[in-house]
């Protein structure tokens, strides 16, 4: 069963899918050495137009991947969200995000995009569980997982490299349970 | 793809999966009692099912499986390593699916054949798995082998219609190396 990227809508940020006319805005963020840091990417060779192109064109025949770009509510493009390795047996999906516009970070978009993807994900596709990994050094990550109700489950030692230097990652987790009791 | 590395413990053999041991995997994986371990594990697998699964196996350059056998070389299960280059790290999967053979330290032997093998050939950093809460038979060995517990995934899998944690639990090869001098 295909998931399709629904039209969200929050206080301050608007979901939609992506179109093709986006890569070029994703090349420009995934570029940016600032926005990398932070990524599993940092890593990894140069993002172009066509590995996003590539990247673009596989995700739509994934069945268990739901992206959608982050907009502000006057229509400016400034992230991806999304949701893997959509397990509907087990109930459970893992979740990505990230503010390719700078001076968008720190001001609550991104925490408002895992708002309405977690309303999204228990309430219309019925998961019980989304997870998340993040540097341990992500304070600013850490502190919007958290108001959303993600709660630390693991400390993953060495689990990635930045720049060559291995580095531990945290694993986060939101029930459906938890969100449901909280009155989200 | 299929390790060509024939690896060699105090009672295991790890050596090439080939198309004729697919049918004892199938015999094997048709006994819930087997299959309720494994975290991969959907509904037992037919031989198209298994063949399939070997070919793609056999064609993922960032996937190494071997057999293990016991010395006297009678199949007993697999052992992968889910490999991601770029990080150097690796999650390791193992079944000994031959349940006659359980409690005999076949698994602690060849998971630490392939810790070697990664730490010291492949060069990783750290070899990850992830297992049931309630595996306890596992997780000692496990923990027999040097990985430790790093996290609770809580509510991660469903088994027999309801929701188990599984377990995070990870060895560092500079813990490894340190151990073993």
């Amino acid at each position: 069963m295909m998931t399709d990227e629904r039209v969200l809508q929050g206080d301050k940020v608007r979901l939609r899918a992506r179109e093709e006319r986006d890569l070029p805005l994703f090349v420009r963020w995934y570029s940016d050495p600032d926005v990398r840091h932070w990524l599993h990417l940092s890593d990894r060779p140069d993002v172009t137009l066509e590995s996003e192109r590539e990247r673009f064109e596989k995700a739509r025949d994934d069945p268990a991947l739901v992206v959608w770009v982050i907009e502000t509510l006057d229509g400016r493009p400034i992230g991806n969200v999304g949701l893997q390795g959509i397990d509907r047996h087990h109930g459970r999906a893992e979740l990505g995000i990230s503010i390719g516009e700078k001076e968008y970070w720190g001001r609550g978009y991104g925490t408002d995009a895992i708002r309405q993807v977690l309303g999204y994900a228990f309430a219309e596709l019925g998961l019980r569980r989304l997870w998340l990994i993040t540097d341990e050094d992500n304070e600013r990550g850490i502190r919007c997982y958290e108001k959303c109700g993600f709660v630390r489950e693991g400390l993953l030692r060495n689990h990635r490299l930045r720049h060559s230097q291995p580095l531990n990652m945290i694993i986060m987790g939101a029930l459906r349970q938890e969100w449901t009791e909280a009155g989200s | 793809m299929i390790s060509e590395s024939i690896l060699e413990g105090q009672k295991v053999r790890l050596r090439p999966v080939e198309e004729r041991d697919l049918p004892r995997f199938v015999e094997w994986l048709a006994d819930r009692e087997v299959t309720r371990w494994l975290a991969a594990m959907g509904k037992p697998p037919t031989l198209e099912d298994e063949l399939e699964w070997y070919e793609s196996k056999r064609g993922d350059p960032d996937n190494v499986m071997w057999a293990i056998e016991t010395l006297e070389g009678q199949l007993v299960g697999n052992v992968e390593l889910r490999l991601s280059p770029r990080a150097r790290r690796a999650e390791m999967g193992i079944a000994i699916q031959d349940r006659s053979q359980w409690n005999r330290g076949l698994g602690t032997d060849a998971v630490r054949l392939v810790l070697e093998y990664a730490f010291d050939d492949l060069e990783l950093n750290r070899v990850e798995l992830t297992t049931d809460e309630e595996n306890a038979r596992a997780i000692r060995c496990y923990e027999k082998c040097g990985l430790q517990r790093e996290g609770l995934l809580r509510q991660h899998r469903l088994i027999d219609g309801r929701f188990g944690n599984t377990l995070v639990m990870a060895a560092l090869r500079d813990d490894w190396r340190r151990a073993r001098r």
